[in-house]
């Protein structure tokens, strides 16, 4: 809009401003932070001061040493598992807004987005109350005859991690999944169910193939967040729940070494990157721009 | 879909009630403590009480932080729908770069808010720029721009290029089309931005612990309380927050949700 009949000198300033600004607000508070935190993972700590030395030494060490690796992967499979539990219980609920009618069918997508208005915090402290060897699960359990006690299974550890994030994340995967469903053209079911293929026939091949970008999405989404989620394994996990966070975390606390923790930060951000390109990839419906 | 077996409807609907429990088990919990006693997992149910709320109200702290976490809130809004109006404005309609500058702006919304900032805190040591309010109001900007920023560009690669056309054929200048034409077509785009920016802010934990300096806002609180245990009076501050966060999503969904798509989808 600024091409066009700027001819008064104010504007033509205005437009210039413009257009520093537009350049400037991203790179200096956003590309300059990341590059200089990338730079970090170059430096070493030596007795507590950071040297500003090129070295690839905090890479060796997250590669050889023992801890390390096995933690990033025991992360990684924790949040895939997340990501996985998230779907089969979004997906069903997801498919069963999409057979309401109208009203009703906003009115229930609503209620299942609005946990995600409240306090992430006090959700979790809740989560932890209920999971917790007094909570309300185990009193359910105990009273069901599943359980012949109170049990700590559910609170303090990497199951507590796995049921939090799943608690936490769920409309997250409920979202995308009931677009992509609601995109698929009614038109399509009936000459289905008109060529005598019965429900199930059409859910397989028709409903689910077309549904399953939304399923890449909703996966992709839930994954970036719970792999970048520090404080749900900092409140439920206890001891034994130790997670890359609160590894990359402990770094710029009391492990003191703001270069190593930058490297590991880097290899999170390559997960996260590569989980959103596939989740972009599978997530694109054939055929549609949007 | 109309011709589902019972069967399979009884199976879904079975399925989509206990994800609405589990959603709303952790929201139960705060709101009914703020009104009933509960203790080792029961509800006292027959004695509902207003005491959390008048303990809310004599609770310095917890009003303290919640008055930084508004004044937060509103210098994020302010600063990022300006900034975001303006990048959607100036990226709108040019190709040259714009995917890149895009892609930046999007990082800090896509990335861990660990990254973000852990980025950022050191970014400020090493600009020496000490830790306060005011770098938690960058803090959340950054993080919130990419929101008003689609919000405001979507809208306007919506709205009809003839408009604008028009007012040029008319004999407008750029600055009396931009007031006259653009922003007022732009307004409810930037209101529902603003709102989405708002409760971002309202909420955001993790980037604020990292930047913040001895102010703390009310997430921040929460969380350095909680491995105490809360007061009840927490309690019933987070049931007025969960009632003000709905009625601010139920405004943001009018300003964003066009009416033409409203009535359509009934």
């Amino acid at each position: 809009m600024s091409e066009a009949g700027s001819t008064l000198p104010a504007e033509k300033r205005l437009s210039l401003l413009v257009t520093v600004l537009a350049f400037a607000l991203p790179v200096v508070f956003v590309l300059v932070p990341l590059a200089i935190f990338l730079g970090y993972s170059f430096f070493s700590v030596d007795q507590g001061t950071i040297v500003y030395g090129f070295s690839l030494g905090n890479y060796v060490r997250f590669f050889t040493d023992p801890v390390f690796l096995p933690v990033f992967w025991n992360t990684i499979v924790l949040c895939v598992s997340v990501a996985i539990v998230c779907i089969l219980l979004a997906y069903p609920a997801a498919y069963f807004l999409t057979t309401l009618k109208g009203r009703w069918r906003y009115a229930l997508l609503m209620l299942l987005l609005v946990p995600l208005l409240m306090s992430y915090v006090i959700k979790i402290y809740a989560i932890r109350s209920i999971l917790g060897l007094n909570g309300f699960l185990n009193k359910a359990l105990v009273a069901l005859g599943i359980l012949q006690e109170p049990s700590t299974l559910f609170v303090f550890n990497m199951n507590a991690i796995l049921l939090t994030l799943t608690l936490l994340l769920i409309p997250f995967a409920i979202l995308p999944i009931f677009l992509s469903l609601e995109r698929i053209p009614q038109v399509l079911l009936r000459a289905s169910d008109d060529l005598g293929a019965s429900g199930l026939q059409t859910f397989l091949r028709i409903t689910l193939p077309l549904s399953l970008p939304g399923v890449a999405s909703a996966a992709s989404f839930v994954f970036v967040l719970a792999i970048g989620d520090f404080l749900t394994p900092q409140m439920v996990g206890g001891i034994s729940g130790f997670t890359f966070g609160r590894i990359l975390y402990s770094q710029f606390g009391t492990a003191y070494n703001w270069p190593f923790g930058a490297a590991l930060s880097v290899a999170l951000a390559v997960v996260v990157i590569a989980a959103i390109l596939i989740g972009e990839r599978f997530g694109r419906n054939p055929g549609t721009s949007a | 879909m109309s011709a589902l077996p019972r069967l399979s409807t009884i199976f879904l609907a079975a399925i989509t009630t206990l994800v609405a429990v589990l959603l709303y088990s952790p929201l139960f919990v705060p709101i009914v403590s703020s009104f009933f006693t509960i203790s080792h997992g029961s509800v006292d149910w027959s004695s509902p009480t207003l005491s959390t709320y008048v303990a809310l109200a004599e609770n310095h702290d917890m009003l303290v932080a919640l008055r930084t976490t508004l004044i937060v809130g509103v210098c994020t809004v302010i600063l990022s729908v300006v900034s975001g109006t303006l990048l959607a404005l100036y990226y709108h309609g040019r190709r040259s770069g714009r995917s890149l500058l895009q892609f930046i702006i999007f990082l800090p919304f896509l990335m861990p808010p660990i990254i973000s900032g852990l980025a950022l805190l050191i970014f400020f040591r090493e600009i020496g720029l000490e830790r306060s309010l005011l770098t938690v109001v960058i803090g959340h900007t950054v993080f919130v721009l990419a929101i008003v920023y689609r919000t405001v560009l979507m809208r306007l690669q919506s709205m009809s290029r003839t408009l604008v056309e028009a007012s040029y054929d008319l004999g407008a200048t750029g600055w009396q089309t931009f007031w006259r034409i653009i922003l007022p077509n732009l307004s409810s785009a930037m209101v529902g931005g603003a709102i989405l920016a708002f409760a971002l802010s309202f909420d955001e934990t993790m980037i604020t612990i990292l930047v913040t300096g001895t102010q703390s806002t009310l997430p921040v609180r929460l969380w350095a309380m909680m491995r105490l245990g809360f007061s009840p009076d927490i309690n019933a501050l987070v049931a007025l927050i969960l009632m003000f966060t709905v009625l601010l999503c139920v405004l943001a969904a009018r300003f964003l949700i066009p009416r033409q798509v409203a009535t359509e989808r009934t």
